[in-house]
């Protein structure tokens, strides 16, 4: 009996399949100059070129990989979690499933870098923007063809929502890498210090609910650069540029 | 006949079906129910299994942190539930994974703690009377090193590895399956395979593959198919994985088992008869292996002319002489790109100048260097302890730059030699000097050659240098060269090394002699000629001996190479320096027309006063026009770059005459303990060094003591401390806490993404920097 509905259940999954896999596009350049502070300026042609070389490089080197999971809210992998924050909560009421989800660049975007740092620190600069462009590009369309899998099934997805935003500790990644496996899977590890290695990753936990909620606001205290931004530092944000 | 041989199948499914908590360790579940992990390992030995894996897999002194347990403890109870389950009719191996933690260089954990992990559950796994060592599941074959050094220098036992590959034949930190081979096929393990990663089906290239490169037993033992990316279920049944089992015999593997998804009656259908012993004729001893040296993620495979770049030698360059004394790896890891990118297929190492701890700069230096290029290292030296130094953290096989003649020099180094699983090169020489007819040089080749095989190096191994000498000193000496050159390639069948550039010291335009006799050379047999790559005529002559010999298939890379190639009187005038103001060369970030600017200067200036006069008024003003939000951050480090090429003439030609240092102060900069992220620290760095502050930069995850220790001993008094994140700052305040406790009166400016200017006073730091350019002007208030 068990195995049965299993098997009813991989009809769902199995369509996921097929689609999921870690997809990576063309990059939005608006979204590269944003992470390098650019603030409107004249961009000569050089650094135009430079810029798309960078792209072209990051591109080449990048391994997107994915891996997902989607539990139930009542089960005992769910529980195991222990998602401390009050943040998580809001974001999961009213969802009976939850997805785990990390994405990766792999660690070749990361040698790419270091190499850089060494032989032409603009370049690494640069590849450094394109490449977190990169990995936000690779969990939105995880996310967008999750949401299309999870409407085509009449159920609603939440945002994803990722360790160190509000009040989710970072140590979070601790407990969805381990949940995920994602040093045997995708190859994605963390450090004593709860850095991802491959630096270019993100992890995050979204909800699936039968009645639609409210999206959280695209706002500055859901984004991933919360405590990183420059613009947020001078009391601005980026949607003012 | 190879023996076949069966082992066990997945065992952490196998828990979970049996009360395994989801989350719990599997070694620690078995401390509290080895009846449960030995039932389901019996259900493994009466299905087949001649092989157990103890339940070990994650058993580590990193992992078990906290737990309250100890390795021992751990490796002893399961051991020994293994071999109560293997009642004596099965062998009990210690089972062991990856430690849980990346190794440096893209991760903390150093190759040397990382071999104490190991060495810890070694000991304890010996101590309790295994059979043998199975590592397994490794994706980083720097770690399988540490690991496979770790076995072999704490017992005797036979040590057994595998590793997880994706379909792309790599694994996740980019290990190829020829550098696995060559790597530990060279350290001497027993058998190497591949284990989980994909189903049966995928793994068949890879097997294939990996018998190219190795005649040790093949392990396989793969997962039961792909899984289900949402669920993480395995759909292949027992039936199927045995019918694509058995085509892995005819691929010449040996040892079989199952990974994740597999059960006993996987094993069964193994061990039942899908997979037989390999047959003789099929077996290695006819086969021609392929041979060359590697680093985890490049292979240069011997057969064709590779190039060996000469340029990381301290020998006549008084800058590299200079880094070397300062310790500045970024001089030398930019010589070892600046190689790569010219073509270079390996790299030569040496670091022997008087006044350094030559052993000690090896390991540093070949950490340094793979951290930035994947070529394949040649070990440069004639100190046996600094060959072993350099062999023992490369990440891959090395060459071992040189031994010679001498009975003593042979009787030392060649242990190493084998104990890593390097090729060595022999120099036809000996206590008597170099031979000046090429008979007594081709003598000595055959004396290095018997003492290598002797100590179990292969003649494919053995590289003989015949020795450049130089004409304008020796004129008939070319020709001895060349004559045996050509007997030990085609009589004796070794390749060839040479160190061209020799040939046309003190000759005006030496190029044409060198390139001249290089070709002469390689068309006599030299291989590996050691030359500076960043020559274009040298690589150009290699490119057009790879297309003459049939080496470049379809001339395909000579095309590549000179198809686009545009003469060189035909280009565009460069802005004649009269037109182009250091100014404008430095803002526009145009290293060329900056270089020639700065030499243009010199020719009537002082070094200092290009540096005060010149290069830094210009940056003054990318750093205004970056304040005032005119130009952003790639053009202000273009423009740091640019002026950066200026800076390297003064510096080449200050060091050239042993000259006085013009730097305007040290300052040490460091990116805090835990923490990696260092490209704003770098910055900072090019930055600064383009003021004329001679930088320190002591990396990333930089512990707190060193720190302070290089403060104290380099008397700096400005440090510049970097943390991106919020995990991290605590790290940043227990270093300027140490700082500050020290009672050394420094100066301390702090940056980083999670940083503020009240956020960098409340953990006692003297100076925000919001940027790089902010650093710059604290550095000119603290150190003028």
């Amino acid at each position: 009996m068990t195995g049965r509905i299993r098997s009813d259940f991989r009809i769902g999954y199995c369509r996921m399949e097929e689609n999921m896999q870690a997809r990576l596009t063309k990059l939005n350049e608006n979204e590269i100059l944003l992470y390098l502070g650019y603030r409107g300026q004249e961009i000569p042609v050089q650094l135009k070129e430079q810029i798309e070389r960078c792209q072209e490089e990051v591109m080449a080197a990048a391994q997107p990989r994915l891996i997902w999971r989607r539990i139930p809210i009542d089960s005992p992998l769910f529980s195991a979690l222990r998602l401390e924050g009050e943040d998580i909560q809001s974001l999961l009421l009213g969802c009976h499933e939850a997805v785990l989800m990390a994405v990766t660049l792999g660690q070749g975007i990361d040698r790419l870098l270091a190499r850089n740092s060494v032989s032409n620190m603009a370049d690494a600069v640069i590849m450094d923007a394109c490449a977190s462009t990169a990995i936000e590009n690779v969990a939105d369309h995880f996310e967008e063809d999750l949401r299309a899998e999870v409407e085509a099934e009449g159920l609603y997805l939440t945002d994803r929502f990722s360790p160190g935003y509000g009040d989710l500790p970072i140590s979070t990644q601790k407990q969805l890498c381990a949940a995920l496996d994602t040093e045997r899977k995708i190859g994605l590890s963390l450090s004593a210090s709860m850095l991802m290695i491959p630096g270019k990753s993100v992890t995050a936990i979204l909800g699936i609910s039968n009645t639609r909620k409210v999206l959280r606001k695209r706002g500055c205290e859901s984004c991933s650069l919360f405590r990183n931004c420059m613009y947020r530092k001078e009391g601005r944000n980026c949607h003012e540029r | 006949m190879r023996d076949r041989i069966i082992l066990d199948g997945g065992m952490g499914t196998m828990l979970q079906a049996a009360g395994l908590g989801l989350g719990e360790r599997p070694d620690l579940f078995g401390l509290k129910h080895p009846d449960v992990v030995e039932r389901v390992q019996r259900s493994y030995v009466e299905a087949g299994s001649q092989v157990l894996y103890a339940n070990t897999f994650g058993t580590n002194a990193h992992k078990l942190e906290g737990t309250g347990y100890t390795v021992e403890e751990v490796v002893s109870a399961n051991v020994a539930t293994a071999r109560r389950a293997a009642g004596g009719k099965a062998k009990v191996a210690l089972d062991v994974g990856p430690i849980g933690e990346l190794l440096e260089p893209l991760g903390m954990l150093s190759f040397e703690k990382a071999y104490e992990i190991y060495a810890q559950v070694v000991r304890a796994g010996a101590a309790c009377g295994v059979d043998l060592i199975i590592f397994e599941t490794m994706t980083d074959l720097y770690e399988v090193r540490a690991a496979v050094l770790a076995a072999k220098e704490n017992s005797d036992l036979p040590v057994w590895t595998t590793m997880s590959f994706e379909a792309s034949g790599r694994t996740f930190t980019g290990t190829t399956v020829a550098a696995m081979a060559l790597t530990l096929t060279g350290l001497g393990v027993d058998a190497l395979g591949i284990n989980c990663s994909l189903g049966p089906k995928e793994l068949a290239p890879l097997v294939e593959e990996l018998r190219r490169w190795t005649d040790l037993p093949v392990i396989v033992k793969p997962n039961a198919g792909m899984p289900d990316p949402a669920t993480g279920e395995y759909s292949m049944g027992a039936e199927e994985f045995g019918r694509h089992m058995a085509e892995f015999p005819k691929l010449g593997a040996s040892i079989f088992g199952g990974c994740c998804g597999t059960n006993p009656d996987f094993i069964r259908a193994l061990a039942n008869g899908s997979v037989q012993a390999v047959p003789e004729a099929e077996d290695v001893k006819e086969r021609k292996l392929f041979r060359g040296v590697c680093s985890a993620g490049q292979v240069a495979q011997f057969g064709g002319v590779r190039v060996i770049g000469e340029r990381i030698n301290p020998t006549g360059k008084k800058r590299f002489q200079q880094a070397l004394r300062d310790g500045d790896m970024n001089y030398i890891m930019e010589r070892a790109i600046e190689q790569a990118d010219a073509g270079a297929d390996i790299l030569d190492i040496n670091v022997g100048l008087p006044g350094i701890r030559e052993a000690e700069m090896m390991t540093r230096v070949v950490k340094a260097v793979q951290s930035v290029v994947t070529l394949p290292l040649q070990i440069d030296s004639s100190d046996p302890e600094a060959i072993e130094a350099g062999l023992r953290v490369c990440n891959g096989r090395a060459i071992v730059n040189s031994v010679n003649g001498e009975q003593e020099v042979l009787e030392k180094v060649l242990p190493i030699v084998k104990k890593y699983g390097a090729a060595v090169v022999g120099l036809t020489m000996d206590k008597g000097g170099i031979p000046e007819t090429a008979e007594a040089r081709i003598e000595i080749a055959e004396r290095i050659l018997a003492a290598a095989e002797r100590y179990g190096i292969a003649r494919e191994d053995v590289l003989i240098d015949a020795l450049t000498l130089t004409i304008s000193a020796q004129q008939s000496q070319a020709k001895e060269t060349l004559k045996a050159v050509r007997y030990i390639h085609e009589k004796m069948g070794l390749h060839c090394v040479l160190g061209v550039s020799n040939i046309s010291f003190g000759l005006p335009e030496r190029i044409h002699i060198t390139a001249g006799f290089l070709m002469q050379a390689m068309c006599c047999g030299l291989d590996f000629p050691i030359v500076n790559p960043n020559q274009k005529e040298i690589m150009d002559m290699v490119f057009s001996h790879r297309a003459l010999f049939g080496e470049d298939m379809d001339c395909a890379a000579y095309i590549e190479r000179f198809a686009g190639a545009v003469s060189e009187k035909t280009l565009p005038a460069t802005a004649s320096p009269a037109e182009m103001s250091i100014e404008k060369a430095v803002l526009k970030g145009l290293k060329q027309e900056v270089a020639n600017l700065t030499e243009q200067y010199l020719e009537t200036m002082s070094e200092l006063d290009v540096i005060n006069q010149k290069l830094i008024p210009a940056l003054d003003i990318v750093g205004e026009k970056y304040e005032k939000q005119q130009i952003f951050l790639p053009q202000l480090i273009n423009a740091a770059n640019a002026a950066c090429a200026g800076f390297d003439l003064i510096k080449t030609r200050i060091a050239g005459r042993g000259g006085e240092n013009l730097s305007k102060g040290k300052i040490v900069m460091a990116t805090v303990e835990g923490d990696i992220h260092d490209i704003g620290k770098n910055i900072v760095r090019v930055v600064l060094e383009n003021y004329g502050y001679q930088v320190i930069d002591l990396g990333r995850d930089v512990p707190v003591n060193t720190v302070v220790e290089t403060v104290l001993r380099e008397r700096v008094f400005l440090v510049g401390l970097s943390a991106l994140m919020t995990t991290t700052v605590s790290s940043m305040r227990k270093t300027i806490e140490a700082l500050r406790k020290s009672g050394h009166p420094c100066k301390i400016f702090v940056g980083g993404a999670v940083l503020t200017e009240s956020y960098a006073m409340e953990i006692g730091a003297d100076y925000y920097a919001k940027d790089a350019k902010a650093s710059a002007d604290i550095a000119k208030e603290v150190l003028g």
